[in-house]
C-alpha cells in the first residue's frame, strides 16, 4: 500500500521564502548550510527503511530539518513494547502500521515535506521511483534503520546495484554501529557485505538482548547527522564529491559513551560490490 | 616474540601468525566477527594472508543488526 501527501512546495525559484527562512534560520546560520544548503535539503529525497527506534527519529529529524521528500517503509505495526523508545508513537497507535502513523504525525511536524509511506517489507522495486528522481537531478540517500541482518543484506545489495548512497545504523544492548558508503563517489570503501558477508552468524538484536531508548536515539541522531551532511555535500547532479564521512565504520559503546572509528576497505572478491554487473533497470 | 593487542589485551605470538589463526586460537568462529587491524577493517578474504606484526592492534566485534 502506498500513501502520499503533497504539501506546498518549500521554495519558489532559487530562494527561500520569508517563512521558511525563519523556520530554518538556525541551520541557515551555519556557513556549511546557508541558503544554498537549505535549498539543497529541500530538493533531496531520503528513503528510510524501518520506522522503528532508529527510523522514527531519523524521519523526524530529516523532515523537520527541511528535507523535501521522504519515503518511509515498514511492514510492522506499533506494539506496546515499542513505546519507551519510539517516541513518535503513542498507546492509541498500537496495532497501526508504523510507516502510515509516522506519515500522519510528520504532516503536522513538517508540513513542507512530501511523504510516501509503504506498508510493506523492503523491496528493490520501491527504489525505482527514487532512481527516476535521481536521474532528474534530485539528491538521494537511503537510510537503513531495520532490525534484522537479512534485510540489511538486501538493502545493501539493492543500494550497490542501484548506485545509491547508503547510511546504515544499528543498535542492540549497549553496542551501536554506523557507516556510510557510496558506490559512485567512494567505491574503494566497499559495502556492508565486505564487512559482514551474508553467511555471518549474528546474535545481536533488540528483541533478544534488550536496549535503552537513549542509546537508540544516539545512533539515530548520528545517522541523521551523517545523512544531512552528505546531502549538503552533494552537488546538484548527485555526483557526490568525496565526503570525509564516507568510508568509515563507527562503533558506539553506550556504557562508556565511547566511539571507535575504522576505515572501510572494499573486498575485491565481494559477491555484492566486487564484480559489477549490468543492471537492467538502470539502462 | 611478536606482541599484539586484541581488544586492548596484550598477547604474545611465538611465530608469525595469520589473522585467521589468531581468531581461531581465541575459540572464535571466523564467520561470527569482523576484524579491525590498526584502525582499518580487513575483509575476511584477506585474513589467511595477513600475518600479524609486532605491536599490531586488533579489534574483534560481531555484527549488530537491531534498530
Amino acid at each position: 500500500m502506498q500513501v502520499m501527501n503533497k504539501p506546498d512546495a518549500i521554495t519558489e525559484c532559487n530562494t527561500l521564502n520569508d517563512k521558511d527562512f525563519m523556520r530554518y534560520s538556525r541551520q541557515v546560520l551555519l556557513p556549511e548550510v546557508g541558503e544554498a544548503g537549505q535549498l539543497r535539503l529541500a530538493d533531496a529525497h531520503v528513503v528510510i527503511i524501518g520506522i522503528g527506534g532508529l527510523g522514527q527519529l531519523a524521519a523526524q529529524y530529516l523532515a523537520c530539518a527541511g528535507v523535501g521528500e521522504l519515503t518511509l517503509i515498514d511492514m510492522d505495526k506499533v506494539e506496546v513494547s515499542n513505546l519507551p523508545r519510539q517516541l513518535l508513537f503513542s498507546d492509541a497507535d498500537i496495532g497501526l502500521n508504523k510507516a502510515l502513523v509516522a506519515k500522519e504525525r510528520l504532516k503536522f511536524l513538517a508540513p513542507n515535506c512530501t511523504i510516501t509511506a509503504y506498508e510493506t517489507s523492503f523491496n528493490i522495486k520501491q527504489l525505482y521511483g527514487v532512481l527516476q528522481k535521481k536521474r532528474q537531478g534530485k539528491c538521494t540517500l537511503v537510510l537503513d534503520c531495520t532490525d534484522n541482518f537479512e534485510t540489511r543484506q538486501l538493502i545493501n545489495r539493492s543500494c550497490v546495484e542501484a548506485y545509491l548512497p547508503l547510511v546504515s545504523a544499528s543498535i542492540a544492548a549497549f553496542s551501536g554501529q554506523l557507516f556510510a558508503v557510496d558506490q559512485i563517489s567512494f567505491p574503494s570503501s566497499g559495502c556492508y557485505h565486505c564487512i559482514f558477508p551474508a553467511h555471518t552468524r549474528v546474535s545481536h538484536s533488540c528483541s533478544t538482548q534488550g536496549v535503552l531508548g537513549p542509546s537508540v536515539g544516539v545512533m539515530a541522531s548520528m545517522q541523521s547527522l551523517v545523512a544531512m551532511q552528505l546531502l549538503l555535500g552533494m552537488d546538484s547532479r548527485c555526483d557526490g564529491a568525496l565526503h570525509p564521512l564516507l568510508g568509515h565504520f563507527w562503533r558506539f559503546d553506550a556504557k562508556s559513551l565511547s566511539w571507535t572509528s575504522a576505515k572501510l576497505t572494499r573486498d575485491p572478491y565481494c559477491d555484492v560490490c566486487g564484480v559489477r554487473k549490468a543492471i537492467p533497470y538502470l539502462t | 616474540m611478536i606482541l599484539i593487542h586484541i581488544n586492548n589485551v596484550a598477547q604474545s605470538l611465538t611465530e608469525p601468525t595469520s589473522l585467521a589463526a589468531v581468531i581461531l586460537a581465541q575459540d572464535i568462529a571466523l564467520d561470527s566477527v569482523a576484524i579491525v587491524l590498526n584502525a582499518e577493517l580487513i575483509p575476511r578474504n584477506r585474513w589467511q594472508s595477513i600475518l600479524c606484526q609486532h605491536e599490531d592492534k586488533l579489534e574483534l566485534f560481531s555484527a549488530v543488526a537491531g534498530g
